[in-house]
């Protein structure tokens, strides 16, 4: 036993040379402008080569060849006409060039956001479980200076920071951060997926073809997707939204079983009476819920924290609008039952 | 243990409990015990919670202050007139003007919070809050119901004639051999050994040794029975299981005894503990570390028996109207400020390690558990000290007038830092049976204790209108009323 004994007690005086002080809590006033920067997420290991990486490699690759070829010729050519026109083409090739460039960063960086928000609501989820103290705080300084960008969240933040300082354990920290930072960025997502469902089961009841409505529904369910990621601190590109649109259907593919007790019920009773009214109200309705359901996907995959001490949003409250809507379009008013069918054919 | 709660005793439960209820429909009231064996800082716990639900205070992750919920939370006049009300002004003048920690608790007190607070889904409500604050030691006599005379001597003189206890317990004995059990009952022989009974008691509490299992709970904490007929017994060396004699000295006592179990026991059972809603137990396991293993183990014993006492688990809709469990308990080890925060796991660790066997049975039970290391009021600061290349972490405060570390003496006014010693990641070492755990100030002269946890006085510079500073209050808020206010 003796070899594991601990370092022995000991008394220091104050004005001991070794001894410092721990900052005392933090004040109210902290300067959000010294926190720290955020930390880009660690580069996902990937060994091996997929087949469809290959192709894409092979076709980049290619397709950047040709067009490089394509524009030194064309300058090449230009140059053969007149000396003027040919500088003319090398600054547009050039500009060109830098524009590439750019937009590649950009996605780039929309990527490394985008996966960096993954590995947050992972990290915060660690920690949720393991109580580790460091972690949690990790996470908390990396959502300040996330949210940094969102003016609403600023007396949030500042008060989150304030309580950095304290005893407060990892798990409790990690509920703490998502109590102060999450929850108005909840109400506002719940709104959006509300809104974009109602506008989506409009469209659909008023609209004259059903590529309209498809459309729609398709253009609506990008936009909130992108919403979405922008209002959780994501700002994906055009790459990106392709990665959180497959992110969010997966999500749905994964979810959709699960939430069939509480959904399709509701879905095939809402359907059942809104389609007794008029075939393309109960559509409506059913594109309405779809875009909620697909709604509360996205915040599943975009939002950085997992739902641990607020309530994640269940499809009745984003889509009860939407029900109720109908329901009360069901209620008997003999006279416009019949207004209602014919004005759905 | 229950066994012995007579049929008469549990229909006044359940009739008792079935007016809490209907009281509940108009009012809804929440009734939380505040316990602890002697010096786990109850009174200091139940002031800073009262103080932190009025004046409200830094509770991140109390959900409800936190949010900005409460409303307001007043004290109002307590539902029943017989019990001491918890002088909570008093209480909180001592501890912010004269930075002394209140006198310990010898009786049960009771106070009533009324919380205004509004739900998340908006309007306005009202908790009511009643505040039982009891000795823990009192627990430790409602094993006692289940005992005759002759069991509590045989098991109170066993612990007597523990080599730990035996230097402490000796005048007690001796007085004891000089005494005839089957002798003429005598009220002298009878006040010498009560007497000597309790001074053996009384020492077994002292720093270094710091015992904890020390019933019956009165005789340290007497109140207005002291010097009554109910608390002047001692256990005796009886022969057998045979009734001793009528008019006999063993006939006297075991009377008194039983005395004792009806009218101080019985009724604390009855009329306070039976109907409690939620439970905080205070636990001051640094203590125990700093006087050695046997008091840990002591300690152990003790908490095992307190917690025996309580009905746990979840209430069903007959239970919830006749026979309330209390549903969630919190073990909470106090005086997590005289450590680095870096080590209020480890102390958890300890903790959750004496409360194992609890623990099994509540789960089973279907009960909530927590355990938390807070300090209600916190009374040091933290620094770090370099020595030798090695970076301690240290804790800073004003040692109490009289504590003594390593020779030197402190005068009350004096700041230090105090490295108090590095508790074990695996609290499995300190439990080693034989007590070869670790060393505390109960071996040799305490100058190759393992721990030195020094008492800090509270700390400068507080007022009573301002919060007050804490170590994880919140987290027991919000454990003990969080679900109550959502």
């Amino acid at each position: 036993m003796a070899e594991q004994r601990g370092r022995r007690p000991e008394v220091f005086r104050l004005e001991d040379a070794g001894l410092t002080l721990a900052p005392a809590e933090a004040l109210p006033e902290a300067t959000p402008e010294d926190l720290a920067p955020i930390v880009p997420a660690p580069p996902r290991s990937r060994f091996g080569v997929t087949l469809g990486g290959l192709f894409w490699t092979a076709l980049g690759g290619l397709v950047s060849l040709g067009t490089g070829l394509a524009v030194t010729r064309l300058v090449e050519d230009l140059f053969a006409r007149a000396e003027w026109l040919g500088a003319v083409g090398l600054a547009f090739a050039g500009l060109f060039a830098v524009a590439v460039l750019a937009l590649i960063a950009r996605e780039a960086l929309g990527l490394a956001r985008l996966s960096s928000l993954d590995t947050l609501r992972a990290r915060a989820a660690d920690a949720l479980i393991t109580d580790d103290r460091p972690e949690a705080e990790g996470v908390a300084r990396a959502l300040i200076a996330l949210a940094k960008e969102n003016p609403r969240l600023a007396r949030a933040r500042g008060d989150l920071t304030t309580h950095l300082g304290a005893i407060i354990d990892g798990a409790d920290l990690v509920r703490l951060t998502e109590r102060t930072l999450m929850a108005p960025l909840d109400a506002q997502a719940r709104a959006m997926v509300s809104d974009a469902a109602k506008r989506v089961s409009v469209v659909t009841a008023v609209s004259p073809r059903a590529a309209v409505d498809l459309f729609f529904v398709l253009y609506t369910a990008v936009t909130l997707t992108r919403r979405l990621a922008e209002l959780y601190g994501g700002r994906p590109g055009f790459l990106g939204m392709i990665r959180l649109g497959r992110h969010v259907l997966s999500h749905l593919a994964v979810t959709g079983g699960m939430a069939a007790g509480d959904g399709l019920v509701q879905q095939i009773l809402g359907h059942g009476i809104a389609a007794r009214l008029s075939a393309r109200l109960g559509e409506g309705v059913v594109n309405g819920l779809l875009t909620a359901r697909l709604g509360l996907a996205a915040i599943a995959v975009t939002r950085p924290m997992p739902f641990a001490a607020l309530p994640a949003p269940r499809l009745s409250d984003v889509a009860a609008g939407l029900i109720r809507k109908a329901e009360a379009e069901d209620a008997p008013q003999p006279g416009r039952r019949r207004a209602g069918g014919a004005d759905g054919e | 243990m229950t066994a012995r709660i007579t049929l008469l005793d549990e229909a006044r439960i359940g009739l008792r409990s079935l007016i809490d209820r209907v009281e509940d429909l108009a009012a809804p009231t929440l009734r939380l015990g505040v316990t602890g064996l002697s010096r786990a800082g109850k009174t200091v716990f139940t002031t800073a919670l009262i103080h932190a639900l009025i004046r409200g205070g830094r509770l991140p992750v109390f959900e409800a202050a936190n949010a900005g919920r409460i409303a307001s939370a007043e004290l109002k006049p307590q539902p029943d007139d017989a019990v001491p009300r918890f002088s909570y002004e008093d209480h909180l003048a001592q501890i912010v003007e004269a930075r002394r920690w209140p006198a310990s608790t010898t009786r049960i007190s009771e106070l009533r919070l009324v919380i205004r607070y509004a739900p998340p889904r908006g309007g306005l409500r009202t908790l009511t809050l009643d505040l039982v604050d009891y000795p823990g030691e009192w627990l430790l006599d409602l094993p006692l119901l289940d005992m005759s005379f002759a069991d509590f001597s045989r098991t109170s003189l066993a612990l007597a004639r523990d080599p730990a206890r035996a230097i402490l317990a000796a005048p007690f004995l001796a007085a004891l051999a000089a005494s005839q059990p089957s002798g003429p009952e005598n009220e002298t022989t009878a006040r010498t050994l009560a007497a000597a009974f309790t001074q053996y008691l009384a020492a077994c509490r002292g720093e270094r040794v710091a015992m904890s299992l020390l019933p019956p709970g009165r005789f340290l904490m007497p109140g207005d029975l002291e010097g009554s007929p109910a608390l002047t017994f001692a256990p005796l060396d009886l022969p057998g299981d045979a009734k001793p004699a009528a008019g006999s000295l063993a006939a006297m006592m075991e009377r008194r005894f039983e005395a004792y179990k009806s009218a101080v026991v019985r009724p604390f059972f009855r009329d306070h503990f039976a109907r409690l809603d939620r439970q905080i137990v205070l636990v001051d396991a640094l203590s125990a570390l700093n006087a050695g293993p046997a008091a840990l183990a002591d300690l152990e014993r003790a908490l095992d028996s307190i917690l025996a006492a309580f009905r746990l688990g979840r209430n069903s809709l007959v239970s919830t109207l006749f026979r309330p469990r209390i549903e969630r308990v919190l073990f909470a080890a106090t005086k997590a400020d005289h450590l680095h925060h870096t080590s209020h796991d480890r102390l958890e660790a300890i903790l959750q390690r004496l409360v194992e066997r609890a623990l099994g049975r509540a789960k089973a039970e279907g009960a909530l558990f927590d355990v938390a290391a807070l300090s209600a009021v916190r009374a040091t600061r933290e620094a770090s000290v370099t020595r030798g290349g090695q970076v301690l972490p240290a804790i800073v405060g004003t040692p109490e007038a009289g504590q003594e570390v390593a020779g030197h003496v402190f005068d009350g006014n004096e700041e230090v830092g105090v490295f108090p010693g590095d508790l074990p990641l695996v609290p499995d070492g300190l439990f080693e049976p034989g007590g070869g755990g670790f060393r505390g100030l109960a071996s040799a002269d305490g100058r190759d204790a393992d721990f030195r946890f020094v008492r800090f006085r509270p700390p400068p510079g507080i007022g009573a209108g301002a919060p007050l500073p804490h170590i994880r209050l919140d987290r027991a808020l919000q454990f003990l009323l969080g679900d109550r206010l959502a």
